[in-house]
């Protein structure tokens, strides 16, 4: 195997990786709610621009201002479930939708009237950049922690909806709403739980997106929000395992049409025409996603 | 007095569906509503439960005021719901449907509530480690009643527990419901199957459009003509 393939598997992941800590906020939140967040990809802009304030403003390293960001976003999401949604909650469908994307534009321009439009990033000591050479193949220490922190987090949210009594309610409250307070569970709780998780996940997305991509502006969270969505439901949304896969997934076909392309002369502009026309066809195939299971109706 | 519902109303918007209902349920009884399809009695054990608000009318347990206290903790006072079509979480196995249903409760009482299911039910130990999904109707049904017995157990409501099962499967499930009882549960029992329920009920309503009509010793009101008629196909 060359190279070149190699060292895209590397960028593949750490694209996908990022993806995938996005698509996850997505999903759970749906499962519980049957809500597409629209907000959920400027709550990971949100995350990003609070690392900004912890690293440049309270210069704090790495790890502190991941933890902080992480814990100030929940507050965040939980907030935004508390004041714009909840009060929605046998409102119509749409009019939720509409709320959503409502919040996504009023975080979007609230943060470009606090910060101004130029382009942000994090400063050099935040995470000092190491290039490894293993025979032949350079991977920066920079990679490899996006990498190995997004499956850390996932493996521990994966571990709190498979074990924990939380988690089975959030599973509970996905299946069948009516009958989760008759086993005495707090819905409120468990929604309020679920927003803290997926957006404190979204957070760390979005300060290791700004490490990979140092340019940090009010509006980058709705490419990314956009996709990460995309992958959600191509993994099948609602579960969180699929949402995984499918950031993972995404960022695998984003990096290789671009590398296969080269070889058949079709240029890199083209990636996310075909990137999406490829996820489309999955979702032809599987209309519920890889992990998806159809939903039945209940009455 | 264990419940006391007094002059209980009851609607879903502009529909009315209890109107004016009162009724009690004494320590250790076996009491049942009977009644038509729309007669309104989901609506009542609903709104005891705390999933519905009621718009006028007490519901007192155990001597205080639980009507529109939210459902979860409701729960916490001992009183759980069998709720109507079972609404067994398919998508979590057997134990963690009853694990689930014990999520107030301390590791070591959670323990011992499943034990004791498991016992009444051997059934749903042997599937412990199966999905809800895959039991059929009669093991989904105990699987309900093994979930009220985690989480509450001193009164238990019931909804239409012998809805689209065998008649032997009907059968079983009562005679664990009569032992339920005699181990001190409180059973307020809704039934379209009127036959099966008076027999195993000491004291019976008869609701009719939101209203109780008829009230009375169970073996009273299974000798009454009207409700032979009405109820029992004679």
């Amino acid at each position: 195997m060359d190279l070149s393939f190699l060292q895209q598997f590397i960028n593949a992941l750490q694209l996908g990786s990022l993806y995938a800590l996005v698509a996850l906020g997505y999903s759970m939140v749906y499962g519980v709610l049957l809500l597409i967040n629209f907000a959920h990809g400027d709550i990971f802009m949100f995350g990003a621009f609070l690392g900004v304030f912890c690293s440049m403003t309270l210069k704090l390293p790495f790890v502190p201002t991941l933890l902080l960001s992480m814990i100030l976003t929940a507050l965040l999401g939980m907030t935004i479930e508390r004041v714009a949604y909840k009060p929605l909650r046998h409102a119509s469908r749409l009019s939720v939708v509409i709320t959503a994307l409502g919040v996504g534009l009023l975080l979007e321009n609230g943060m470009l009237a606090l910060t101004g439009a130029d382009p942000r990033n994090y400063p050099e000591e935040f995470l000092v950049t190491t290039v490894y050479n293993i025979g032949g193949l350079s991977i920066s220490n920079v990679k490899i922690i996006i990498i190995v922190l997004a499956f850390v987090l996932f493996l521990g949210l994966y571990l709190i909806v498979q074990r924990t009594k939380w988690g089975m309610a959030m599973r509970a409250i996905s299946y069948d709403k009516f009958a989760v307070p008759l086993m005495g569970v707090s819905q409120n709780q468990i929604i309020a739980l679920t927003f803290a998780l997926g957006t404190a996940l979204a957070a760390a997305g979005g300060i290791l997106w700004g490490v990979a991509f140092p340019v940090l502006n009010p509006y980058m969270g709705m490419r990314v929000g956009w996709k990460a969505f995309i992958a959600a439901v191509v993994g099948g949304i609602g579960d969180v395992r699929g949402a995984f896969l499918g950031g993972l997934l995404l960022g695998f076909v984003e990096i290789f049409v671009v590398e296969l392309g080269q070889y058949v002369g079709i240029s890199s502009t083209w990636r996310d025409p075909i990137a999406f026309a490829l996820l489309l066809i999955i979702l032809v195939v599987r209309p519920t996603g890889l992990f998806g299971v159809a939903r039945r109706q209940k009455v | 007095m264990l419940l006391n519902v007094q002059d209980l109303h009851v609607s879903y918007g502009a529909i009315r569906a209890v109107h004016g209902v009162s009724f009690e349920v004494d320590e250790g009884e076996i009491v049942t509503l009977i009644g038509a399809n729309g007669a309104g009695k989901s609506t009542i054990l609903n709104t005891i439960a705390g999933l519905l608000s009621p718009n006028s009318g007490r519901i007192t347990y155990q001597g205080q005021d639980i009507g529109g206290l939210d459902a979860h903790k409701v729960v916490q006072r001992g009183l759980a719901l069998v709720p109507e079509g079972r609404r067994i979480f398919g998508n979590l196995t057997v134990s963690e449907n009853l694990r689930l249903a014990g999520y107030q409760l301390q590791a070591d009482e959670r323990a011992r509530r499943m034990k004791r299911v498991f016992e009444l039910f051997p059934r749903l130990g042997e599937r412990r480690d199966q999905l809800g999904d895959t039991l059929s109707g009669g093991e989904q049904q105990m699987l309900a009643v093994g979930r009220a017995l985690v989480t509450g157990g001193h009164l238990m409501l019931l909804d239409e527990p012998s809805m689209g099962l065998a008649p032997i499967l009907v059968q079983h499930i009562f005679s664990i419901l009569k032992e339920i009882n005699a181990q001190g549960t409180t059973i307020l029992l809704v039934e379209q199957n009127a036959h099966m329920a008076l027999k195993i009920a000491q004291r019976a309503y008869v609701l009719e459009t939101g209203h109780i009509v008829l009230s009375g010793p169970a073996a009273q009101l299974a000798s009454n003509p009207d409700v032979q008629k009405a109820y029992l196909g004679a």
